[in-house]
This record gives C-alpha cells, structure tokens and sequence, in this order.
C-alpha cells in the first residue's frame, strides 16, 4: 500500500471564498449563518442559514454547487497543471442534492401559472455534473465517482480517492463535494423538527437543532512518493476510511452510536492508528437531539481511555450543515488543525449536555499538540464514514 | 487478484419479476412498453405493472417505501434466497450495499415537493422526505435484512451499477466485508417523462430500436447481485453463478474520445472474444453510437443483445445489463455500459451458469 497526503485543498463557505479565509474566520470564532436569502420561505420558522453570499460569474447550465467546486478545485490546484498520464488521474464527489434549481422553478412556476422554465436544462444539472466538470479542468480520464450517500457523502469520496491511490490504480486524486440551498432540504429538515430556528448549538443540553449551508470543499489526494518529487506542500496524510450502516431507523442515529462507534475502529484499524494517538476528532455534530449524544457515546466507544483526552469540534456550530459537502467540510477541519496544531472552536457551547462530556471546544479555539484525528459524517439511511487523518511532519 | 463471484440475483422488471421471466423476455426479444399511467407520467415506458409486493415486504414497512424502494426490497430478497444467505441471521455486519440509481429520492422528491409548493410547510410530509435522499433505499434494505457493513449509492448515469459492483469487488478484495449486495433500482416519476421529453431524449414514434435516432423511452425496476469472495463462497458450498473476470472504467473529456474510452475498456475487460454479449444501446444517438462503433471494430464478435430495448433506460441504472449477461450459461460474457457523459464502463463474467 502506498503512502497518500493531501497535496491541494480549496474551499467555498459561508465564511470565506478560500481555504485559508474560512479557517482563519473559524479560529477567531466568527459566525458564518447570516438570514436566508437564496430561497423565498417566509412561512417557514426557521431563516438562518450558512449561506454562501458572494456571487461568482455565471455560466449557462452551470449549478452553484458546480460554480463553487471550480473555484475551490483551482484553489486546490493552486496553479499546478498536473502532466500525470489521463487514465491515472481519477475524480471522487460527494452529493446530497447538489441543488434542485430547475425543477423547483418548475414546480413552482405551475403553482403560480408563470411559463415553465426550460425543463431540457435538468437533465444536465445532475450531479454527475460536477464530477465531469472537474475531470475535464485536469484532463482526468480515469474513475469517476458519484456518490449520494446524503451527508456522508463526500467523506466517503474521500475514501474511495484514498483506496485507489494507496492501491496503486491513480497518481491523483481529486476529492471532495458541493451543497447548495434548497426548497426540498430546507422543507424537509422542517417537516423533521430538526432544524433550529437559532443559531445552533452543538453538544449543548439546549441543543434544538440545526441550521443548513452551503459549501464547496475540494481536496487533490497524490502518493507520498510523487508529493515529494514535486516539491509538494502537504497538508496531512490520509490513513484510511471506515463505513458502516446502522440498520436501526431511516433517520435517526443509533442511540448508542453502535454504527458510528463501528466506523471509526474500522478508520483506526485501517489506518493502523492505536485509539491512543487521535487527539482530535472533528465531528458530525448536528446539533440534533439525537444525534450529538449518540456520536459522543460512540467516540467513547471507539477510543475508550483514549478518549478523555481528545478534542471534539463541529464546524456546523459556524456555517451550517452542508449536508452533501459536510464530509469534505470537516475534512478540511481536520487536516487544517493538524497542519497549524490548533482545534477551531465549537461556537455557543455554554452549558454542555451530559450526554455529551468530551472536550468539545467550546467557544474558543485551542491550541494543542495534534498527531492524528478522526472525521465523521453520518447519514439518513443510518450511514456512517469516519476518516483517518495524520498530522504530516516531514517523514 | 482475490476472485469475487456471484452467488445470487434478483430481479424486479417490467417483464415480470425474478429470473425466469427476464430470461424469457431477452429471449423472446418482445419489448415491454406502454402507455404510462397517469401517475407515472406522459407518453410511453417500461411499468412493473404486474409488480406486487403484498407477501414480500410486511404492510407497516411498505407505506414507508418509495417506489423504487419497494423494488430494491424484493430483487434483494430473491438475491438473497438465490444465495442461500440470511445476513439477519447473521454475518449483517460484514455485508455491504452497493446501489445505484439515475432517479432513487427523485419520485420521492417530487412527492415533497407538489403539495409543499402548494400548501407551504402545512404541505411537507415528514413520511416523504427520508425518501428524498438517494440512499434511502440502502438504508431501508439495511433495516430489512440486517446489513450493517460499508454502502455507498452510486450515481454514474446509465452505467451507475457497473460503479456499484466495482465498490463492492473492492470492498470484498480489502476484507472490508464478506458480502455485498450490488443493488440498481430506478422508479418512473411524472417528472421523469416531462424532463427527458423536454430534452429531446424520448423515442417519439415508435418503440426504441438501435440505430433508429429515436431516443430512449424510460423504464423502471431493480436488479441485485449477491457477491462474495470465491473462497469463502465455496467453503460454505454455494451455488456459483458466475466469477467476475474482469471490470474497467475509462473515461473521457471530449465527446469524441468517449467510443476510443469504451473500446478501451472493451480492450482491457475483455481481450478475447467472448461467447455472448450483452451491450447498453437503449434508441438513443448518444448510446447507440457507441455500441455501434464499437461492434464495427469487433465485426467477428457475436452481437449484442440490448435489453434497454425492452425494458427502458434506467430500470436499475445499469445493473439490469449486468444481471441481463448471468442469465443464460456461458464460457464468457462481455457486458458493456456505455454512459452519455461520463465514465464507459465494461464487465467480463467468466463462467456463467445459469
């Protein structure tokens, strides 16, 4: 198996239109979940959201979610033209819904008797899109691979990048996944009670829900070896990757986690990582009622001892859910505070749960010698991704 | 290489359900197309009219299922039974799902959606929305039988199951599981038809044939695989339908290069003639050109069957070409899943029995 390092990262939030503005925003503690103004749902009780608020050129049949993933792919790249042979370079993304926008235009022109919107135009808005798209910036001409786990989505892509390059099958990796807003999730997370009309707070006994966003997250995975021959800035190294499924509610978590916790010894043992040397753990964290207690039982679980010592943080406390991107979101998280050695804060966590009672950053960012971490992002459908992530030190 | 191969499969079409109807419908060449019911969509397509799941999936379960959920449900079972496995009664945790989907969530979505778009949030079902989500299948045939190890959804267009199987081999290979389920399922949805009619896709007269330039006419229904390494499926003395000789993918950045990437993939999936070929045509330029192109430079080869011809496009997103080659005994099989954008994608079964 072949050594794999994150070579390229970029990112779109709320918080910034680059990877480094939207860390330095997280670690002074700036909130990134602003009034709803993408979508038009004045019935609805909740309107904040992490919403991406800065506009970028349009192009005809591009989808935000497909706008955002080339900005943070060229941020990824930064500059690199890779001459890598066309079948050894493959793209990975993750997808919730990647946006609905023609056929809630649709519906929503026949609710108001308007003339339809060019339907034709939502047969080249399918996620797929995006993966295509971002092949054909680095003339990759190898797997492409969409995956629709729903908030899992793009740590699995992750995942499947790593399994392929440590395999020995690619030489690049792009990786990652886009959100948009949307009338479907918005109205749906709703129907669910599962959204708060405040700011969230995760891991807090006040805990009442969540709030959604929009992100595009975009890392370039490459072997060790070739990183190095490059001159190439590495950010981290990926371990490994666990999945599993709860096969417990179409919803909910598993209330002790036993899915989760699964996982994430899955992550450990594939990344040959002794529960001992996590020291971070950069968690789905909702901010759900059932989920932040469930996902701190199965860290216990999985680190057991180990686990009174590591940080956990969620980055939805600061732009949002961002559902199919969440997985890359908190990769980024992740690999950034194993680079500057500091845990970005889990913003409003006053008074945590008991349920909850693991060192979860509360409000303000904490620097700490970091060596390894954990990612998880869960799923409906009780899925389940955790990632294996190593702090990169020169060897 | 670990060999994985196939221990069970099921199948949900709009030619009847299980095995022996679709062996006789790719036999007897008899396309399955219709009108569509009204609350299916406009037009023409491939129902699973004679499809019920009463007996199969219990009635409190059933009124949670979508439509292309309750398909899944039933392929898996057969799949499951084929292989003489039942993860519920243990080994769950080293079974993983596979699926893939062009419009999994997608009727579910329009289902949310109408009322909602009509009556504001007094309109949302919070019953409708966790089908919403492409994976729900999985996570419903995770509840159903038990499975708790890896799944992933694949979306790859028409050749979304060839991305499916080849996660799962993978995950079988690494030990990540012992078994996989490689599951496709698609369902017909109104907007399904106003969508691909709107874009010019639907075959307009007549019924899809190869090469005609009349486009596609959508289908529905679901196709599982039950997948295990070769050892262990032999040392527990299960039937072996078929090994998985050989899967590639080779994509391509310019619509011109997509008939070389799948001749590639043809090239490296299949070197030697096979004895029978099942291919992706499905009426559409698109698609049909590839498979054309690529039958040309293989003249001596045997010609493809099409089974997009009788069943629609979609019904099971790829994975009912891949059940489509397990059907009748062969020393090889070729299947081919040319795709309209993406990745071309092309499969060896080695040692098929039927």
């Amino acid at each position: 198996m072949r050594r794999v390092v994150i070579t390229g990262l970029g990112a779109v939030t709320s918080l910034g239109r680059s990877r480094e503005t939207t860390w330095y925003a997280m670690l002074e503690g700036r909130d990134g979940l602003g009034p709803l103004t993408r979508l038009h749902l004045p019935a609805e009780p909740a309107q904040l959201a992490g919403q991406i608020a800065w506009s970028e050129p349009r192009v005809k049949r591009q989808t935000l979610c497909e706008t955002w993933s080339r900005v943070a792919l060229a941020e990824a790249l930064d500059g690199w033209r890779p001459a890598l042979e066309g079948p050894r370079m493959g793209v990975f993304q993750g997808a919730g819904t990647s946006g609905l926008p023609i056929p809630e235009a649709y519906l929503a022109a026949l609710r108001d008797g308007l003339p339809a919107p060019r339907m034709a135009e939502a047969a080249y808005q399918s996620p797929c899109t995006v993966t295509d798209a971002l092949a054909a910036v680095v003339g990759a001409e190898g797997p492409r691979s969409t995956i629709m786990n729903a908030c899992s989505s793009s740590l699995l892509a992750l995942g499947q990048a790593w399994e392929r390059i440590a395999g020995g099958e690619l030489d690049l990796a792009i990786a990652g996944g886009a959100e948009s807003l949307c009338t479907m999730t918005w109205g749906g997370f709703s129907s669910l009670k599962a959204m708060d009309p405040l700011p969230s707070r995760p891991f807090s006994r006040d805990r009442a829900g969540l709030n959604l966003g929009e992100a595009a997250v975009q890392f370039l995975l490459e072997p060790l070896e070739q990183a190095q021959a490059r001159g190439a800035v590495i950010f981290a190294e990926v371990l490994g990757y666990g999945a599993s499924l709860d096969a417990h509610h179409p919803t909910a978590p598993h209330p002790e986690g036993d899915g989760a916790r699964r996982a994430m010894a899955q992550a450990l043992e594939m990344g040959r990582l002794d529960a001992s040397e996590v020291d971070l753990v950069s968690a789905h964290g909702t901010a759900t009622p059932a989920n932040d207690g469930a996902e701190c039982k199965a860290i216990r679980a999985a680190l057991g001892a180990a686990a009174e010592a590591v940080s956990v943080t969620s980055s939805k406390s600061q732009f949002g859910h961002t559902l199919g991107a969440a997985g890359a979101a908190g990769a980024m998280v992740a690999a950034l505070a194993l680079r500057d050695q500091v845990v970005s804060p889990t913003l409003r966590l006053e008074e945590p749960d008991p349920d909850c009672d693991l060192d979860c950053t509360p409000k303000l960012a904490k620097e700490r010698a970091l060596r390894a971490a954990l990612v998880n992002a869960f799923a409906f459908g009780g899925n389940n991704v955790s990632l294996a992530l190593k702090r990169w030190e020169g060897r | 290489m670990t060999e994985i191969v196939v221990t069970g499969l099921g199948l949900v079409l709009p030619c009847g359900d299980g095995v022996e109807a679709a062996r006789t419908s790719l036999a007897s060449g008899v396309a399955r197309f219709t009108e569509l019911p009204a609350d299916l969509g406009e037009g023409r397509g491939a129902v699973c009219s004679g499809f019920n799941p009463a007996g199969h999936i219990p009635p409190m379960q059933l009124r949670r299922l979508d439509r292309c959920s309750r398909f899944a449900w039933v392929a898996a079972a057969q799949a499951f039974d084929d292989a003489g496995l039942d993860p519920k009664a243990g080994g769950g945790e080293r079974t993983a799902i596979a699926a893939a989907t062009m419009t999994g969530g997608s009727d579910a979505t329009e289902a949310f959606l109408r009322p909602y778009f009509e009556r504001g949030p007094a309109g949302a079902s919070p019953l409708i929305f966790p089908n919403c989500v492409a994976n729900a299948a999985a996570g419903h045939l995770a509840l159903a039988f038990g499975l708790k190890g890896p799944s992933t959804t694949q979306l790859e267009r028409e050749a979304s199951g060839f991305a499916a199987l080849d996660q799962a081999a993978r995950w079988l290979r690494t030990g990540f599981c012992d078994v996989a389920l490689v599951v496709g399922l698609d369902g017909l949805f109104p907007m399904l038809s106003t969508v691909c009619g709107a874009a010019g896709l639907l075959a307009r007269h007549g019924d899809p044939e190869a090469d005609s330039g009349r486009g596609f006419l959508c289908g529905e229904g679901a196709a599982a695989l039950v997948l295990e390494r070769r050892d262990d499926a032999t040392a527990r003395g299960a039937r072996l339908r078929a090994r998985l000789g050989a899967l590639a993918q080779r994509a391509a950045t310019r619509p011109s290069d997509r008939a070389s990437a799948l001749a590639d993939a043809v090239a490296e999936a299949c070197p030697r003639q096979p004895q029978r070929r099942i291919g992706g045509a499905n009426g559409h330029p698109r698609l049909d050109q590839l498979e054309t192109a690529l039958h040309a430079s293989r003249s001596d080869w045997p010609a493809p069957l099409h089974p997009k011809l009788l069943w629609g496009e979609l019904s099971g997103s790829g994975a009912q070409l891949l059940a489509a080659g397990l059907l009748e005994s062969a020393d090889s099989v070729l299947v081919t899943g040319p795709s309209s954008f993406g990745g071309q994608w092309a499969l060896r079964w080695d040692g098929v029995k039927a």
